[in-house]
């Protein structure tokens, strides 16, 4: 690798005004602004479903309730604030009166009005994510005092590396689209789908030549996809004047909107999920390194005898098990699946972190530290942690895709994530039986979506993996991305 | 190793089943026999979950080492389980069989292809292909299977899968277990089960497919390799002799190792394809709430899946002398 021997420039070589930090902090400030209210309508809906997941027991109850009360409050106030890239500034849902579409943005038609605002958001976050490699660029050229560090290295790497900028990109765009899940839809899960009875449209009928106002749970009967004679193909008005980027579903919703708002859940689930499994792999991966022997072996059975169990079926039964209790109800059942999947998925983590950890703990460094008389959380933290968590990253990619997968073979079999709640693989169900007829887009379009973001994933591992230890080839690793078969 | 990991494994299960948070006894019952003190008293006692946890323990770990496994609840009620395990369970070796075949068969001859060939635009056509083929969600992949061959005449320039060489009654269902011995029922039933196969294999095909690549481009650049075309042996007997049978021993392990994709996807293709396998089963009995059937399947299939290791463990000192039982 390429080092930088050359002398520091000893100044700013960016801005002429002495602080670069400052402009590029302003800079940034401003992007957030744009997007404050939806940002805060984000943060504080997550922190009251997560404060909702506490079992309120005793006195914990009222305190419970009140939080939740006021989280809540918090994120409808924020949701007041006015964002650039929100269905209020550019409106898609309009109708036609008979000479011009009104109620959209700018006056265009549906389609072009929805497709500005995905445009919008996509080139928002673009420039967001543009404007923070910019800021770690010049971190690393003006502020950080240390000429070059190893980590420098494996950024430079990845940056050559063009599969796992790929999957950098591919997954980068899910993620946004998990952000703006509500923006992006033509219509919202709330309008078109839960209350769909007590929300109204207007639209041109043609033979009357008058602007009608319908129901949209009575307009959603009239934009079925169900065979050749019904359907809302993608990219297709119905008879509403509704545009339908990805067609509709049997129910006549719109399938655009319903994978916006599955996407979500699918993410967090599997982040959470992810995240639960790799705590849980590295500290049994640092203790079983540490004190070898005995601990090892026992950690050995028991992840030997998790995986003796198909995953997939460990999770229907524990599904199963769980469906009548406090936690299956928390986040539509999609939390006890992240705790289940994360129960089942530590195994095969930790059977790639064991071998790196043992290998560190066998360093000098790790000596020295016990004989200096450090505690063992102490050194494990300090001296193993920072050398494994770049297998996490990989090994984290990885499984999340296969957490994709798996969540989505569920509820194909109409387990884990109840009806009501948007998800992927319920969507693939729900058009099973018309595949073969004209609607044959319920099926195939969410299908290639769950192929391109889990091939994201597992890309931006193998990616990240050759960023970190070039010589390694980890083909045995493979099942981590699979979900079990699923 | 096996045994304790087995004993593990099973504890685990029955905790999870008698220990957790369901009552296993009022789950097999209606609501009304519910309320009746004196069927859910039966059903807790032919359960035996009136005795104290660690003799019911004691007496399920024995009855399944004895393969005592008594009669099913829900699902075909009352038929013995050792009978049901017994008429489900073939079906889904014989969809395992073929998906193990099918994926070597594939996937082996397209790596070594890309290996051969590496660097060029048919391995990175096949490589990438590999890649988005192991990324697909199986489940999906067979819907998708399922909707082209029930329209192979149009899509597939009039070539009709189910009437082709062996006619079929119908596309996707159970293959006929019992004609087997015959060349007909054989014929047939392979036919039935091949588009299951092809996708409960998918994954398996991309992963022996990297992993032969791999091995081919490491066996390439072997010191004996270059001795052999040193010594002037023909291209064909270079490749044959020295690089693809070398190149076979990494793929061994991985071909074994994929039992835990096929026994865990087995429930969702079986499912797809209606095919009555012990996934299927496995499947019905967690939904319908037969918990005692679910913990029986499950340690029948912790028996297969530590079987299949054992049996990979054997495979690879036969195949790789070099790799001794005792030195891990």
């Amino acid at each position: 690798m390429a080092r930088r021997t050359e002398a520091r420039p000893s100044e700013s070589t960016v801005l002429p005004t002495g602080s670069p930090a400052l402009v590029w902090g302003v800079v940034a400030a401003l992007l957030v602004a744009l997007q404050a209210g939806a940002l805060g309508t984000f943060v504080f809906g997550l922190l009251a479903d997560a404060v909702a997941v506490i079992p309120a027991v005793g006195p914990l109850e009222a305190v419970v309730v009140w939080l939740v009360g006021a989280l809540n409050g918090l994120q409808s106030a924020a949701s007041e604030v006015p964002t650039l890239l929100s269905r209020e500034v550019i409106p898609n849902a309009g109708y036609w009166n008979g000479q011009q579409w009104v109620g959209t943005f700018l006056g265009l038609e549906p389609a072009l009005a929805w497709a500005a605002r995905v445009v919008a958001v996509y080139a928002y976050s673009f420039v967001v994510a543009g404007w923070a490699v910019l800021g770690y660029r010049l971190y690393r050229r003006e502020y950080r005092t240390a000429n070059w560090t190893p980590r420098d290295d494996m950024i430079d790497r990845f940056r050559s590396h063009g599969w796992g900028l790929f999957g950098l990109v591919v997954v980068f765009m899910f993620v946004v689209m998990v952000v703006f899940a509500p923006a992006l839809g033509p219509t919202t899960v709330d309008k078109n789908m839960r209350n769909s009875y007590s929300n109204e449209i207007q639209y041109y009928d043609e033979e009357a030549g008058a602007v009608e106002t319908i129901v949209v749970g009575e307009a959603n009967l009239g934009s079925q996809s169900t065979g050749d004679q019904s359907r809302v193909l993608p990219m297709q008005y119905d008879d509403f004047g509704r545009f339908h980027p990805f067609g509709t579903l049997p129910t006549g919703r719109d399938l655009f909107t319903f994978i916006a708002a599955g996407s979500r859940i699918s993410l967090i689930i599997g982040l959470l999920a992810v995240g639960l499994s790799a705590t849980l792999a590295t500290s049994l991966g640092l203790i079983s390194a540490y004190y070898k022997g005995k601990v090892d072996l026992g950690s050995v059975l028991v992840s030997d005898a998790v995986m003796a169990m198909p995953q997939l079926l460990l999770l229907i039964m524990l599904t199963a098990v769980l469906s009548d209790t406090w936690v299956a109800d928390v986040y539509s059942g999609g939390f006890v699946l992240a705790l289940i999947f994360a129960f089942t998925a530590w195994t095969y983590m930790w059977r790639s972190l064991r071998g790196p950890a043992l290998q560190v703990s066998e360093r000098e460094w790790v000596d020295a530290a016990r004989s200096f008389g450090q505690r063992p959380l102490t050194v494990m933290r300090r001296h193993m942690l920072p050398y494994i968590t770049g297998y996490l990253l990989i090994y984290g990619s990885m499984t999340l895709g296969g957490a994709i997968i798996s969540i989505a073979g569920l509820s194909y079999l109409g387990l884990g994530v109840a009806p009501p709640t948007p998800e992927w693989g319920r969507a693939i169900k729900l058009g099973q039986q018309y595949v073969n007829t004209g609607s044959w887009h319920i099926s195939l379009i969410p299908g290639v979506l769950i192929t391109l973001v889990v091939t994201g994933f597992n890309a931006l591992g193998d990616g990240i993996r050759d960023a970190i230890d070039p010589r390694s080839d980890a083909a045995d690793q493979e099942s981590a991305g699979r979900g079990g078969g699923a | 190793m096996s045994i304790p990991v087995v004993w593990v494994g099973t504890t685990m299960t029955w905790a999870i089943i008698f220990l957790g948070p369901i009552d296993p006894a009022s789950r097999l019952l209606s609501e009304g026999q519910v309320r009746n003190a004196a069927s859910y008293e039966a059903a807790q006692s032919q359960l035996g979950l009136d005795t104290p946890p660690l003799q019911h323990y004691l007496d399920w770990m024995t009855n399944l080492i004895t393969f005592d496994l008594g009669q099913t609840w829900l699902l075909y009620q009352g038929s013995s389980v050792n009978a049901l395990i017994l008429d489900f369970l073939p079906r889904t070796l014989w969809l395992g069989f073929w998906s193990v075949l099918v994926a070597v068969l594939v996937g082996v001859p397209l790596g070594f292809y890309a290996g051969m060939r590496s660097n060029t635009v048919a391995d990175y056509v096949a490589s990438m292909g590999g890649i988005v083929w192991r990324a697909m969600p199986n489940f999906w992949l067979a819907i998708m299977l399922l909707a082209v061959l029930s329209n192979s005449e149009a899509i597939l320039f009039g070539f009709d899968w189910q009437e082709w060489w062996v006619p079929l009654d119908a596309l996707s269902g159970s293959p006929d277990m019992s004609r087997i011995g015959t060349v007909d029922g054989f014929l047939a039933a392979t036919k039935k089960v091949l588009p299951a196969a092809f996708v409960l294999g998918s994954a398996s095909m991309g992963n022996e497919m990297r992993i032969g690549r791999t091995a081919v481009l490491e066996v390439k650049n072997e010191d004996y390799v270059d001795l052999a075309k040193a010594k002037g042996v023909s291209d064909r007997a270079l490749v044959w002799k020295h690089i693809l049978r070398n190149a076979l021993v990494p793929l061994v392990p991985i071909i074994t190792s994929e039992a835990f994709l096929l026994i865990g996807g087995s429930v969702l293709v079986e499912t797809v394809f209606g095919i009555n396998g012990i996934g299927y089963l496995f499947y019905q009995a967690a939904i319908q709430g037969d918990l005692p059937l679910v913990g029986t399947l499950m340690y029948v299939f912790i028996l297969m899946i530590v079987g299949i290791n054992l049996l990979q463990d054997l495979l690879y000192t036969v195949i790789d002398p070099r790799v001794g039982l005792e030195g891990e």
